[in-house]
């Protein structure tokens, strides 16, 4: 790509302005606002009093049950983690690999079309699958496999199954990229040179794919714990996450300072996992695709 | 696996293509083992496939069936919860919001999108990397925490729940995509052309009018399109944003389902399937499957 027109600023730099104030006054001012929230004794506009105070943390700190739901939330978060990656890989791999273009639009079609569906709506799918009038059950019962009906969601298992559907395409496509990159002849090389496929895929193709393994995962990871629908539906209201404490704090407790600081523990445990999910990726691609 | 290494550039020099003609020789007389391997990985692919599709496709069979709890196999064919669906005011006003909503952060996403892409791409802008990334960051944030601030904010400027309010969160939330399609178009042609152009007489205001405008149109047109779908499903924004009475689609349909599991959340998901469904045939008809995916 050869060098832009003339070097120093010029006229089209003006037109960032009209974002600059959208992401100014709506994201930066607000999350700002957000950590000040979490650090006042109340809400400025109603009480008049109000003092600095580290309360809302320390409530978090004290109360084990807060910090039994920040371990459930993680808790899901790598199980969906884990199983995304072992079902996502193979299909990756598949991906990049496939030699017919028509064969590589359907795969490309089959994982986006799932991912372009509204989470409600494959939230609902996994209902009408899971639950103990489910089509799983129904067919189990009439099979005589089981006598009576499984208990498959209103548990973590459920959630999770669900998260894992709707989380999957991310770490498809991250991986397929980077499996894209791989040299194939780095495999058949292994395999001239004796190694099974199975042994060439674990010394050559596995290793080299690691950074892509880990930015995926990353990413996974990041959405899962901040899933607020799936877990709610599919957790039938009896398991806690910390989306869902957030959203109880300012629905039923109108409490803005908790939520607050609430949402500052999800927000900086989500800045490392970016922070480290571009640091994968950059190490993969170089500096060039960053962009 | 029969088939041969594609040509590459490099594999021009001799010893390398010897090597894959030999590479093809091994693969042709690969053994059994090496066949059931082939078979395993077919078959868990297509296993991992069926896992993807079989919930979308079990919608449709709910929606289309005609009693009012899951039957698995299905007892017949009926679009009576169609006719539930498009009578019901609350779904038929939460539609109708919902389009407008998306219609509108379309609109404003595209404009701002497009713009910021091109002051980042031929502006000159130092930093622009960072901005870059200041840009995308609305993507990589928990949706859900976007929502939480922006009603904080709204609370604390005691300015209520107003529509314009959640068009701008969903405006925040898929911006991001529109910024990455145009800039992606932006880096992909030659600065050259333009300075052709510049070069053959024409003004830097008529190049960007003939030769940059036209050019990034497919960038924008599928970040637009993105921008449309992301916004029509939008939950975790409009969770803290929407009023009562003003309720999108998703937020209805996850009330209802909060008590009801009938066939209209499957008509209503049919719909929804369908619009993504469009909204994939339409990207590939604009840009190219391919290039809207890079994460």
């Amino acid at each position: 790509m050869g060098r832009p027109v003339g070097s120093h600023i010029n006229g089209l730099a003006l037109l960032i302005l009209p974002s600059a104030l959208l992401f100014a006054l709506f994201f930066f001012l607000p999350i700002g606002l957000m950590a000040v929230m979490s650090l006042l004794t109340g809400n400025p506009v109603v009480v008049p009093h109000i003092a600095f105070t580290t309360k809302h943390y320390q409530r978090l700190a004290d109360d084990s049950y807060y910090l039994e739901v920040i371990w459930t939330t993680i808790r899901i978060g790598l199980w969906t983690t884990l199983i995304a990656l072992l079902i996502g890989y193979p299909l990756a791999h598949w991906m990049a690999r496939i030699k017919s273009r028509a064969g590589h639009a359907l795969l490309l079609m089959a994982v986006l079309a799932p991912m372009l569906t509204g989470i409600v709506v494959r939230t609902f799918a996994w209902m009408t699958l899971l639950s103990d009038k489910g089509v799983i059950n129904q067919i189990l019962l009439s099979l005589g496999l089981i006598e009576k009906p499984l208990q498959l969601m209103y548990n973590e298992t459920g959630i999770i199954i669900g998260l894992v559907h709707i989380y999957v395409p991310f770490m498809v496509l991250t991986l397929t990229g980077v499996i894209g990159r791989i040299d194939e002849r780095l495999e058949q090389a292994a395999e001239n040179l004796g190694a099974s496929p199975l042994r060439a895929f674990f010394e050559v193709t596995l290793p080299l794919s690691l950074p892509g393994i880990l930015a995926g995962s990353l990413l996974v990871f990041a959405l899962a714990i901040s899933a607020y629908v799936t877990p709610i539906l599919l957790g039938g209201f009896q398991i806690m996450t910390l989306p869902i404490l957030i959203y109880q704090q300012i629905s039923a407790n109108f409490n803005i300072g908790f939520a607050a600081a609430l949402g500052m523990v999800l927000l900086v445990i989500s800045f490392m996992l970016v922070v480290a999910y571009n640091h994968m990726l950059g190490l993969v691609s170089g500096q060039r695709e960053l962009q | 696996m029969a088939t041969s290494v594609t040509p590459s550039p490099t594999l021009a020099r001799p010893e390398l293509a010897g090597a894959s003609r030999s590479t093809d020789q091994v693969i042709a007389h690969r053994s059994a083992p090496g066949r059931t391997g082939r078979a395993i990985y077919l078959a868990a692919n297509i296993a991992i496939l069926v896992f993807l599709l079989a919930p979308i496709a079990i919608v449709f069979v709910f929606a289309l069936n005609p009693t009012p709890f899951i039957q698995f196999p299905p007892v017949g064919v009926s679009l009576r919860w169609f006719e539930k669906f498009f009578s019901a005011r609350d779904f038929m006003h939460a539609l109708v919001f919902s389009l407008e909503v998306a219609v509108l952060t379309t609109m404003a996403a595209t404009v701002l999108g497009a713009s910021a892409a091109l002051a980042i791409a031929r502006g000159n802008i130092p930093g622009s990397r960072i901005i870059v990334a200041t840009m995308l960051s609305p993507l990589m944030l928990p949706a859900i925490l976007t929502g939480l601030a922006l009603f904080q904010a709204y609370v604390l400027l005691d300015v209520g729940r107003p529509v314009w309010g959640l068009v701008a969160g969903h405006t925040l939330v898929t911006i991001p995509y529109v910024v990455r399609t145009t800039l992606a178009v932006l880096h992909n042609f030659d600065t050259r052309l333009e300075e052709a152009a510049q070069n053959l007489g024409a003004s830097p205001t008529r190049t960007f009018f003939e030769v940059t405008l036209p050019l990034v149109k497919p960038g924008v047109l599928a970040g637009g399109i993105f921008a449309f779908i992301v916004s029509f499903d939008q939950f975790p924004v409009s969770l803290f944003l929407v009023s009562p009475g003003n309720e999108t689609l998703p937020i209805t349909l996850f009330n209802y389902l909060k008590f009801d599991l009938d066939g209209t959340i499957g008509a209503a998901s049919v719909i929804s399937i369908l619009l993504a469904v469009l909204v994939v045939i339409a990207l590939d008809r604009t840009v190219g499957l391919r290039s809207t995916v890079k994460l």
